[in-house]
């Protein structure tokens, strides 16, 4: 289980979301990644959730007691890493 | 378990959570169905812009509507939904734009909207970063704004469940049951059926496969749109430019610093395909980076594709169907979220007192489809 004292700790360090925030949703009937992911935005920073992914999807499993394999994984969506505008036109507008 | 309902809602984007919250709230026992998560679908790909400047008389009204009530959505539903009043600039490069902006602004102002067209350099002024080249001047509202799709489904949805009303997702309706022309019921994916003598018809971009389960053939198409958003710089309070030149496109900067933005393809792409490409991700940023130069430094964190729900004319059909109880809210096009709030509230009214806070037949069922909404 979840205990109280680790609640302040940083799941998403991107949002700067914490595991009582992830709580809290999950508790408010968010058990749904995709909309888990949607309504606190945790894995929609910088990083695109490779830093956090993993541990909301243990978070969820440990909550609901479900297996991590029985977690859906949350929609990827490019580019893999942000890349500057610049860098983007560099090869257009030549 | 009790499976009878005094409204079922097909849909959990912003039309049918904002339709379900009003009828909750009224007293209706509700019940939402979803077919994946809610804002799965176009709810949770548009790229959050509220206007007003519109060139009809009930979109004109309706949009003000809702900007009301996104102002005061964090009280009414306790979450705060990120609403700005960050403004709206209509561009024009050419003098048809600017005739035809004109006239528009004409038309939003006797209904008490405050907008105004404004020169290239005033508009240099409230937007230091814009290129004004060949600009002529822009339609200026300073009311419109922005807000999170995400948190007005959230703040919606909670509001649902408050009121005693259940929303199920992951559950897919698959047939409506009819019965003498009076609508009874739903039946899932499940094979669970839902018994209810109103369903409403909240589908977006599935909306016409969702009325056939009923034998109603409406007039909607998907069409495919791309958009993007990129990292958050420092915020600037930038408007939401809209450029609507064949190779413009129309983004803004939401209050996580992060721009957002999409263009409309000049041939339009039938269907609902989610796939993103390179090319829009070059075409996106060059573009942007026309009107906006300085954002060649910014960097793209997202890209994604979703569908408009489009019908002949470009405004929504919100109205009863042939079939009794059965109603449809859909054809958004690309103004859904921002018409949402109020359409919902409306719809919910005109089922609980049947009527309509104002003339709303440019919305009707059967009407003829005749001249495109200028600023669609
Ligand atoms: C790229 C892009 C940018 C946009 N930008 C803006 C903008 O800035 N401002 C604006 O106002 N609008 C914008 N729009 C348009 C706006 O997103 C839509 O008009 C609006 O979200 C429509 O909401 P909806 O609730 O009708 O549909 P949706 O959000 O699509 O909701 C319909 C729901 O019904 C569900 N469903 C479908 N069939 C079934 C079934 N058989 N059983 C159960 N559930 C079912 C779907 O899964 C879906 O979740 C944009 C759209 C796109 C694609
Ligand atoms: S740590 Fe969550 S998005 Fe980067």
């Amino acid at each position: 289980m979840i205990e109280q004292d680790m609640r302040d700790t940083i799941i998403c360090r991107c949002q700067d979301i914490s595991l009582g925030e992830i709580m809290e949703a999950i508790d408010g009937g968010i058990t749904d990644p995709e909309e888990l992911k949607r309504f606190l935005h945790v894995g929609m920073g910088s990083c695109q959730g490779r830093t956090c992914g993993k541990l909301v999807t243990r978070i969820l499993a440990n909550v609901t007691g479900k297996s991590v394999y029985e977690i859906k994984q949350t929609s990827q969506r490019p580019p893999l890493v942000s890349v500057p505008m610049k860098e983007i036109l560099g090869d257009n507008n030549e | 378990m009790n499976k009878n309902y005094d409204v079922i809602i097909i849909g959990g984007g912003v039309i049918g959570t904002s339709t379900g919250y009003y009828l909750s709230k009224s007293g209706m026992k509700v019940l939402l169905l979803e077919k994946d998560y809610l804002t799965a679908g176009s709810t949770g790909r548009c790229i959050t812009g509220v206007r007003q400047q519109f060139s009809t008389p009930a979109t004109i009204r309706t949009a003000m509507s809702a900007v009301k009530l996104f102002e005061n959505m964090k009280d009414e539903l306790g979450v705060d939904v990120e609403w700005t009043n960050s403004g709206y600039m209509f561009m024009a490069h050419d003098e048809a734009k600017v005739e035809a902006f004109k006239k528009n602004i004409e038309i939003q102002r006797k209904f008490g909207l405050d907008v105004s067209f404004i020169t290239a350099s005033e508009a240099k002024a409230l937007v230091p970063h814009l290129d004004t080249d060949q600009l002529l001047g822009v339609a200026w509202c300073p009311s419109d704004g922005q807000a999170s799709p995400f948190k007005v489904v959230l703040g919606y949805a909670r509001g649902i469940r408050d009121n005693g009303g259940s929303i199920i997702t992951r559950q897919e309706v698959t047939d409506i049951i009819v019965e003498d022309g009076h609508v009874k019921g739903v039946t899932t994916a499940a094979g669970v059926t839902y018994h209810s003598s109103r369903v409403i018809n909240c589908a977006g971009p599935w909306a016409r496969e969702v009325g056939l389960m009923a034998g109603i053939d409406l007039q909607v198409e998907p069409e495919r749109h791309e958009a993007l958003i990129t990292d958050g710089v420092q915020y600037e309070n930038m408007p939401m430019l809209v450029d609507y030149r064949a190779d413009g496109g129309y983004f803004v900067q939401r209050v996580t610093g992060q721009f957002i933005g999409c263009f409309t393809p000049e041939v339009q792409v039938p269907g609902k395909d989610k796939s993103s490409t390179l090319e829009f991700m070059k075409e996106m940023s060059r573009r942007m980076c026309k009107i906006v130069p300085a954002l060649e430094n910014v960097a793209i964190l997202r890209q994604w594709a979703g569908s408009y729900c489009m019908t002949p004319d470009g405004s929504p059909i919100v109205d009863e169907t042939p079939v009794k109880g059965l109603y449809c809210s859909v054809g958004m096009s690309g103004h859904g979220f921002m018409l949402g709030p109020a359409l919902g509230k409306f719809l919910a009214e005109y089922i609980v007192d049947g009527t309509w806070p104002f003339d709303m037949s440019e919305f009707a069922y059967g009407r003829k489809f005749g001249d495109k909404e200028a600023m669609a």
